[in-house]
């Protein structure tokens, strides 16, 4: 209706022509009667109804949208005005793409991490349960605590466990064993997430309970890929571990799970257990209507409870409560994807103020140009419109090249650095291209439009016409104020280049630290693999122990393979912690002595990572089930406890009050051994106690069986990789028929440890070097077009006698000056910004005076550059063109 | 630059004008040269108006559904548009008029008149 105004706009004015004769008919019609002459009644009527065509144009422009027109007009014309100097707009158009484009790629990111809801039905009430204590919060669960939150109906809708496929199970039974990821979830799972069913059904609450048969879901990708999408699978037996496995349903194609999973089984959790150990986490939906501060008040008598339940297994000051799933999905991800949108923020900013300035430069050559239309009587608002104008012309043309360059950008650092950005998909594949993103560079287009062609067009619009159109064109109004603009511009490039480069180099220095940095052990030429050992086999420690037995044996014979060993899980890759007390020592107020990293590794461990043994012998294979319980403590441990004592003389009973899974007697501590940076490279090694596996408690071991693949370790005189396959049929053949996963060498795991390190360095150094190279553009054009101004002058003073090396160190100096005031500014808001790095930074001190020294010395050669050509072309002036140069 | 020439009386009969052509509608249809005599007359002649001037008006006031229009034969036999109020326009008339009087009691006080 509102829109019936715009519509046909021809056919309404005919029509109005139309009334209009009919109105002066009726009004000659009167006059006539009056007894005035036809003629005469004519003339009246036109004088008495006004100009028929201002009436037509009034109600035509009350019909258009003169907004939109006019803009129409202006781009046109600002297309036109731009395509003429085509030069200028390229230049223009690139800086700012390379500063959208930047702009486009981290928001892409940010985007799908932080901003995308989760593609489970209503996210927003989808919560993970935690521990909450004076360390941190944690997500891990035991079957106890499992038990004790799924009571809690009056807050939670539904309570699923889950785990994260940790052990990996293998698909047998025809010629070409797989290991598969299997999920391990509790009844509520495929509700609480709102799985899509494709065939059949989920598990039942009979299924999930202890004894509840062999029951599998598989997903939709291995329904398709290794059964041919065979509807008739369900309520059929498949082989897994050896094992038939009913298959009661399959999953629909769009269900998107943290850990890829193939298949899911039931946990089947004992209800009366009082296992403690951690191996899944709980997430819950939340009633409608209840908050978290509500779950989580509730959560602290629950925590209470459980804490009377069991005693000594929860801190006085731990408790429970809730965290938005999708917070912790994202986890510490969000202050990196924050610090990098802040540093191409600067970066865009940088590239404003250079296209501000050749703007600038570009408006005072067209002041000829703007007088005459000014004199043509285009008001002064109209004129900063039509430059205006241009500059959203340059913007929205950068705007759509930096999208396609951002998002390709985003796509290869993605997939070049695999990190460990969560939500993002296999080498980024999730981050697409949707509309917050086109908005959000629609919107950065237009805001930078602005922010750089809005002081140019009001400054150049300022025009004294007389002078302006007196003067000659390249010099007229070049006024001390433009020329200051023009220098705070530069100033501020240089500034916000120094802070940029500055982060680049605590993350530059950072990651030298992490790469020179001793991991305690030798990560070269060394083969990992994963076997899964789930399965009735492996629920005994002496299977675990034959299989290992077994493989060590049959690899010593593979040519190319110097030492071999297993272990529950890889350093870099997390593993397991358990608390432990010393015999004969009182304990105080805690619940026990203390707590440390718990690996259990076969003997040849420390051979194969090349770790010192320090004191004491390593494990040999007589370390097992019928010899008397040992273990080897790392130094960092035996420092902590054994200050002045020798550790060799004590024993330790590992995993007190874990619950009756743990219950073992005390292991004599037979060694120590170096410290390994098992934890992170950047992190310091914390206490580790190292037990045999062959002497692992049956019950730990059918645990961990369950939640961890068994990790093979080989080492190699060289490249290890071409034994991968040898290695592979050798395991297979030792073991029976297990397959072997993930085989990777431990060099590309420390690289993948340190990928997020290295991905932040990259990108920030990217940037710092765009910054810097856009900044000495800057200088470069403001020094070059001050020294083509300033020809006559130098010119006058190359005649009067001046040398070549006065007249360079003249504008070096000039230059070198706003450099500098530009350097003191950015080192002071460096000083500032750097604490936000902190957090990032490894050996490194966000005010690392490395780091500030070398920018400072990087900007200056890097300024000195910028201005050594203009300055050179400064000497090269012949006075006799000079004086004639115009 | 004729459309500029009379900004100050253009802004202060908009809004005058359109209640004063709803105002002559309150009696049945009429087509453009009636109203402009009718307002002419009634108000003798004191609002002497350019009456292409009432065009814009009659159009806007149609847009926005305060008048309906249909072209028909007029009393001499000529081809004219004849606008009539819609219920739309019978409302704001009145909506209008209560706020004039209002207004003009208003200045009518602080210009000093007693308030009868």
């Amino acid at each position: 209706m509102a829109f019936r105004r715009f519509t046909d706009r021809k056919k309404k004015d005919a029509l109005l022509s139309d009334e209009i004769e009919a109105h002066l008919a009726h009004e000659v019609d009167a006059n006539i009667a009056r007894g005035l002459s036809p003629d005469e009644a004519r003339r009246q009527a036109r004088l008495k109804f006004g100009n028929p065509l201002v009436t037509r144009e009034r109600v035509w422009e009350y019909r258009s949208f003169p907004w939109i027109e006019d803009a129409w007009r202006d781009l046109r014309f600002a297309m036109r005005s731009l395509a003429k100097s085509p030069s200028f707009a390229v230049i223009a158009v690139l800086v700012i793409a390379v500063g959208i484009g930047a702009n486009t790629a981290v928001f892409s990111v940010i985007n799908t991490v932080l901003l995308k809801p989760l593609t489970y039905p209503d996210p927003g009430s989808l919560v993970m349960l935690m521990n909450v204590g004076p360390q941190g919060s944690f997500q891990v669960a035991n079957v106890p605590k499992f038990n004790l939150w799924r009571q809690q109906t009056s807050i939670f809708d539904a309570v699923a466990a889950y785990d994260q496929a940790g052990a990996g199970l293998n698909l047998t039974g025809g010629n070409d064993p797989e290991q598969l990821q299997g999920v391990h979830v509790s009844l509520d799972y495929f509700r609480l997430f709102g799985a899509p069913l494709a065939a059949g059904r989920v598990f039942t609450s009979a299924e999930d309970s202890p004894n509840g048969g062999r029951v599998t879901v598989l997903s939709y990708g291995l329904w398709k890929r290794r059964f041919g999408a065979d509807p008739k699978i369900v309520g059929t037996n498949i082989q897994l571990d050896g094992q038939p496995h009913l298959v009661v349903g399959i999953i629909g194609p769009n269900f998107v799970t943290e850990t890829p999973a193939d298949l899911w089984l039931p946990f089947q959790f004992d209800p009366i257990s009082r296992d403690q150990a951690h191996y899944f986490q709980v997430a819950a939906r939340l009633k409608p209507g209840v908050t978290p501060q509500m779950a989580n008040a509730e959560l602290k008598l629950v925590a209470d409870q459980y804490r009377s339940m069991y005693p000594g297994v929860l801190g006085p000051k731990t408790t429970f409560g809730v965290s938005s799933l999708q917070e912790v999905m994202v986890g510490d991800t969000r202050l990196s994807l924050f610090v990098l949108l802040g540093a191409v923020t600067f970066v865009l900013l940088i590239a404003c103020a250079n296209v501000a300035n050749l703007l600038l430069i570009r408006s005072t050559a067209r002041q000829r140009e703007l007088a005459t239309r000014s004199a043509l009587g285009a008001g002064r608002s109209h004129i900063i419109r039509q430059l205006l104008t241009e500059s959203l012309a340059i913007s929205l043309v950068g705007g759509f090249l930096g999208l396609i360059l951002g998002f390709a950008g985003v796509r290869l650092l993605l997939a070049f650095s695999p990190g460990d950005i969560p939500r993002v998909g296999s080498d980024g594949s999730a981050v697409s291209l949707d509309t917050h993103v086109l908005l959000f560079t629609l919107g950065v287009s237009i805001f930078t439009g602005i922010l750089f062609g809005l002081f140019p067009a009001i400054s150049t619009s300022r025009i004294n016409l007389a002078r302006a159109l007196k003067e000659s064109s390249s010099q007229a109004g070049v006024g001390f104020r433009t020329g200051k603009v023009r220098s705070l511009l530069v100033i501020s490039e240089v500034a916000l280049a120094l802070v940029l480069v500055v982060g680049a180099g605590l993350l530059i220095r950072t990651f030298m630290k992490l790469q020179g940095v001793d991991a305690g052990f030798d990560t070269h030429n060394v083969l990992t693999m994963a076997m899964s050992l789930s399965g009735d086999r492996f629920q005994k420690t002496a299977g675990v122990a034959q299989i290992i037995r077994d493989g060590m044996d049959r690899l010593k014979n593979v040519p190319g393979v110097s030492t071999s060993a297993a272990t529950c899980c890889l350093p870099l890759e997390g593993g397991f912690g358990l608390p432990f007390d010393i015999v004969g020592r009182p304990k105080g107020n805690d619940p026990n002595t203390g707590g440390a990293g718990y690996i259990p590794i076969s003997w040849g461990y420390f051979d194969v990572f090349k770790v010192p043994v320090l004191r004491g012998r390593s494990f040999t294979e007589h370390d097992d089930g019928s010899a008397p319980g040992v273990v080897i403590i790392n130094e960092a441990m035996a420092k902590k406890y054994w200050p002045n004592a020798d550790p060799l003389n004590d024993r330790l009973i590992i995993g007190a009050n874990m619950g009756p899974v743990f219950v073992e007697p005390p292991r004599q501590i037979v060694g120590v051994v170096g410290d390994m940076r098992g934890n992170g490279l950047n992190r310091d090694p914390a206490p580790t106690m190292y037990i045999p596996i062959a002497q692992m408690p049956d019950k730990v071991t059918a645990l961990n069986s369950r939640i961890a693949p068994l990790w093979w370790i080989v080492r190699s005189p060289q490249e290890p990789h071409p034994l991968a396959k040898p290695i592979s049929v050798a395991l297979r053949e030792s073991s029976g028929g297990l397959p072997v996963a993930h085989i990777r060498s431990m060099d590309e795991i420390v690289v993948t440890s340190t990928a997020r390190q290295r991905f932040n360095m990259l990108l920030l150094t990217i940037f710092g070097a765009s910054a810097l190279l856009v900044a000495a553009i800057g200088i470069y054009g403001l020094m070059g077009y001050s020294v083509q101004q300033r020809t006559q002058e130098l010119g006058i003073r190359m005649a009067l006698g001046a040398q070549a090396s006065t007249i360079r160190n003249m504008i070096i100096r000039q230059g070198m000056i706003l450099a500098t005031i530009g350097i003191v500014i950015g080192v002071t808001g460096a000083l500032w910004l750097t604490h936000f790095l902190a957090s990032f930074l490894f050996e490194v001190k966000a005010l690392d005076p490395a780091a500030f020294i070398a920018t400072l010395l990087l900007l200056s050669a890097v300024a000195v550059v910028a201005v050594w050509f203009p300055a050179r072309r400064a000497t090269r002036v012949s006075p006799l063109t000079a004086l004639r140069f115009e | 630059m004729t459309r500029e020439k009379t900004p100050a009386a253009g802004d202060l009969l908009q809004g005058t004008l359109d209640m004063l052509i709803l105002r002559t509608l309150i009696t049945g249809r009429a087509h453009g040269h009636t109203i402009a005599e009718v307002i002419e007359r009634t108000s003798e002649n004191a609002l002497e108006i350019e009456q292409g001037s009432l065009y814009p008006a009659l159009h806007r006031l149609e847009d926005q559904g305060l008048l309906a229009s249909e072209w028909g034969l007029s009393e001499n036999n000529r081809k004219a548009k004849f606008y009539r109020l819609t219920p739309k326009g019978r409302k704001r008339l009145i909506a209008d008029t209560a706020w004039w009087k209002q207004m003009t009691r208003a200045i009518g006080l602080i210009l000093g008149e007693s308030a009868k």
